[in-house]
């Protein structure tokens, strides 16, 4: 871990941060809501810069603003801390030997701390500063999804920054469509390659 | 306190016996031993988006590994259900060696009524005379006549919508209008057909309701599929939608929460129930109320170690277990995901709405003809055609603003067919109690041995392959299937252990869900199942159960009890 959280870090800081940088992007505080996280997992602010950058490489600014824009990056530390999309499994570090050394003691996985040092060695230096950042993170992810490879820490980042984003209000009711109450079922109605996805369809988003 | 009738617990069948037996002028004591939740008042999470949830919808992993470690493998619990369901770390139970058996529960009034799948299936004499034809288990006392007018009763109050199909394994009902099938499953639909005229794929029967019921202040459903949260439409089944209003109505019913009930006390002299006590859980202080009658509607597991733990010098193996059959012949369900199919040419067709059911698939192997490979008995099917969307994202690579304009679009219709196959009742398969062990109020915790055997294995091998057979004739592209069942309990239809029968030797219960032993205890619930069927069982559940009630105030009027 090349960054460290300030020794004065604390919930209520990071609280005040978040909802300081929501305030600044013109989205409501709750887009980046966070609980109480251990010391032990409070992420330096280099990891977050990090992780918003990474977010907002894998879903840009394009009719609707970026993953890293609406908070997605902190809601990502947030999940892998407490454990989302499988992220504090025990057994990471002896099923994923070649990540072993980003093991916490009870054997899960800094996956953070992992994408930082992965992300810097690809970009032979700080990889925030680096140019063809997204060349470098695509070329991550068509290892990580390639033929034979089976759990890797970057799907499960990839998971939750997708999970992030379209379960916030911008990616939910902005770049998809939301409805709570839609009032009526209809059966069987004509789709074009234009028609937008509702992430208010719990089916999809249980089984899809 | 004394009452004409004291109803254990207020899911599912305890409402229904509220229900009816205050109609019948019955003054009733319903005890439940969660917290209370208010209809339109406490379904907290109801309206809340999932960027109003602080994980999103998604919930805690970190505290569910700790604190629900079972409950969370439920699939309808969430982030925004989780307050509907107990917490595993307050409420144990043991297994036995080797069992592995996933008890999913939810204490509040309502109990599981605010959770369930509302699935609504009539069963056969195909299942009613399941036992007496392979020779598992023990004869029913009854057949489909002797429901089927209760059936009819129950189905109008609560509200199902389905097609009748003229089915003899899966019966026509009183039914509200269907919900539409979409464009994937009707053409699963015709193209079984075409090529297995016996084999029908029809929409599932559920307990939401397609036209309001005004007059009980339900309203229809409005296709949000969050049935889970709690709906302050009414538009789905629930003890606080439908039955609890009505008995409440009748002004003869007092309801109690945060009580467990310990035990019932009997009277070896007149051999009868001659009280029920209770903890409440809030203050550990002990009551009792006295009533002329029981009726035991805690859950199917509940209801049996209520019964287990009401020894006595008289019944030291527990209350009406003369037959020491008593908390054995569990069941419930063998289930797995039989096939998963990429459904392609239904690119121009998307939905809109949230339907709060599938599909199913009726029974047809072992009716007439008994061609089931290893198995004497059926499994039928349930599931659907769905949309992937912004999900399918994590299984595939991609990264910028194409991958985002891709995930922005509904993915490829899938299809999925769940096998649901018979569960044959085992005396193995037995609940005792585990007296070692005690749980936050004192009482013994239950112990679950449970295993499946060879014949729902062997249904569910052949579920799988049929399954893909079919996907593949409607020209399905199949990716995935299991022959393997889940855990016990995973169906969510855990059921027996307090089983009727014809002989007061070999059963716990008559065919008026009443004890053998004890003649004003009636135990109504999923305890007093023979056998499992293929096909839900809360609907046989709530017409046994008025069935029940109707006979216990004839029996009442009469003096006979």
């Amino acid at each position: 871990m090349t960054g460290t959280a300030s020794p004065s870090w604390n919930r209520r800081d990071f609280l005040g941060v978040a909802a300081l940088v929501a305030l600044a992007a013109g989205l409501p505080a709750a887009a980046v809501r966070l609980s109480e996280l251990p010391d032990d997992e409070a992420p330096s602010e280099a990891l977050r810069a990090l992780l918003r950058e990474v977010s907002q490489l894998v879903l840009p600014r394009t009719g609707t603003p970026g993953a890293g824009e609406v908070g997605t990056g902190d809601f990502v530390l947030l999940a892998l801390a407490h454990g989302l999309e499988g992220a504090r499994a025990p057994n990471a570090g002896a099923a994923l030997p070649a990540f072993a050394s980003f093991a916490r003691p009870d054997g899960s996985l800094r996956h953070a701390d992992w994408l930082e040092h992965e992300l810097n060695r690809r970009a032979g230096g700080n990889f925030l500063a680096a140019p063809g950042r997204a060349s470098l993170l695509a070329a991550l992810d068509v290892e990580a999804f390639a033929e034979g490879v089976g759990a890797h820490p970057w799907r499960t980042i990839k998971a939750l920054i997708l999970t992030g984003y379209y379960t916030s209000e911008t990616g939910g009711a902005q770049e998809l469509r939301y409805e709570l109450v839609p009032g009526r079922w209809d059966a069987d109605l004509p789709a074009t390659p234009a028609t937008v996805a509702y992430s208010s369809d719990w089916t999809a988003v249980d089984f899809g | 306190m004394d009452f004409d009738a004291i109803v254990v617990g207020s899911g599912i069948t305890g409402g229904w016996s509220a229900k009816e037996l205050t109609e019948a002028g019955l003054k009733v004591l319903m005890i439940e031993r969660g917290r209370e939740i208010r209809h339109q008042q406490d379904y907290a999470t109801e309206t809340k988006a999932p960027w109003e949830m602080p994980f999103r919808g998604i919930g805690d992993a970190a505290l569910y590994d700790r604190e629900y470690p079972v409950q969370k493998l439920n699939r309808h619990f969430t982030e925004f259900t989780q307050n509907h369901f107990v917490n595993d770390a307050e409420n144990p139970y043991a297994k036995g060696p080797g069992t592995e058996f996933t008890w999913f529960r939810s204490y509040q009034l309502g109990g599981r009524s605010l959770t369930w799948g509302r699935q609504a299936y009539r069963w056969s004499d195909y299942d009613f005379g399941a036992n007496a034809r392979d020779g598992h288990g023990t004869d029913w006392p009854i057949r489909y006549a002797d429901l089927a007018p209760w059936y009819d009763k129950v189905e109008q109050f609560i509200g199902v919508s389905g097609q009748n199909e003229g089915l003899a394994q899966l019966p026509d009902g009183k039914f509200q209008p269907p919900m539409a099938m979409n464009a994937v499953e009707q053409h699963l639909r015709a193209a079984i057909r075409e090529r297995w005229p016996e084999r029908c794929l029809t929409i599932g029967r559920t307990a939401n309701l397609t036209q309001a019921k005004l007059e009980e202040g339900r309203a229809p459903c409005q296709y949000r599929s969050i049935c889970a949260r709690g709906c302050s439409y009414g538009a789905y089944f629930s003890t606080q939608s439908s039955t609890l209003p009505a008995a409440q109505k009748t002004g003869r019913l007092t309801v109690i929460t945060d009580a467990v009930v310990e035990g019932l006390d009997h009277d070896p002299a007149t051999g009868r129930i001659t009280g029920v006590r209770w903890i409440e859980t809030k203050t550990k202080q002990r009551r009792r109320a006295t009533s002329r009658i029981v009726f035991l509607n805690a859950g199917a597991f509940n209801s049996v170690q209520v019964l287990l733990n009401s020894v006595s010098e008289a019944m030291p193996g527990g209350l009406a277990n003369s037959s020491g059959v008593l908390g054995t012949h569990i069941m419930d369900h063998a289930n797995t995901l039989s096939a998963m199919a990429l459904m392609p040419g239904f690119e121009g067709h998307t939905s809109f709405g949230n339907r709060p059911t599938g599909v199913i698939l009726a029974r047809y192997r072992n009716m007439e003809t008994m061609d089931g490979a290893g198995h004497s008995r059926g499994f039928s099917f349930q599931g659907g055609a769905l949309q992937s969307n912004w999900g399918a994202g994590k299984r595939e690579a991609g990264i910028g603003a194409d991958y985002k304009e891709k995930l922005r679009h509904p993915g490829m219709w899938r299809v999925v067919l769940v096998g649901f196959a018979d569960c044959v009742p085992r005396p193995t398969n037995r609940l005792t109690l585990d007296r070692s062990r005690t749980d936050a109020n004192g009482l013994p915790v239950l112990k679950v041995d449970f295993a499946f055997g060879k014949e729902e294995h062997a249904a569910l091998a052949q579920a799988k392959a049929d399954a893909t057979e079919m996907l593949t004739a409607a020209g399905g592209k199949v990716l995935m299937g299991s022959d393997s069942p889940g855990p016990g309990g995973t169906a969510i239809h855990e059921m027996g252990g307090a089983r009727m029968g014809l002989d007061p030797a070999t059963s716990v219960l008559n065919k008026w869900s009443q004890a053998h032993d004890v003649a004003n205890l009636f135990v109504t619930d999923g305890a007093q199942m023979s056998s499992s069927a293929c096909q839900n069982p809360s609907l046989t559940y709530m017409a046994l159960t008025a069935r029940a009630c109707d006979a216990a105030v004839s029996m009442l009027r009469e003096g006979r009890i």
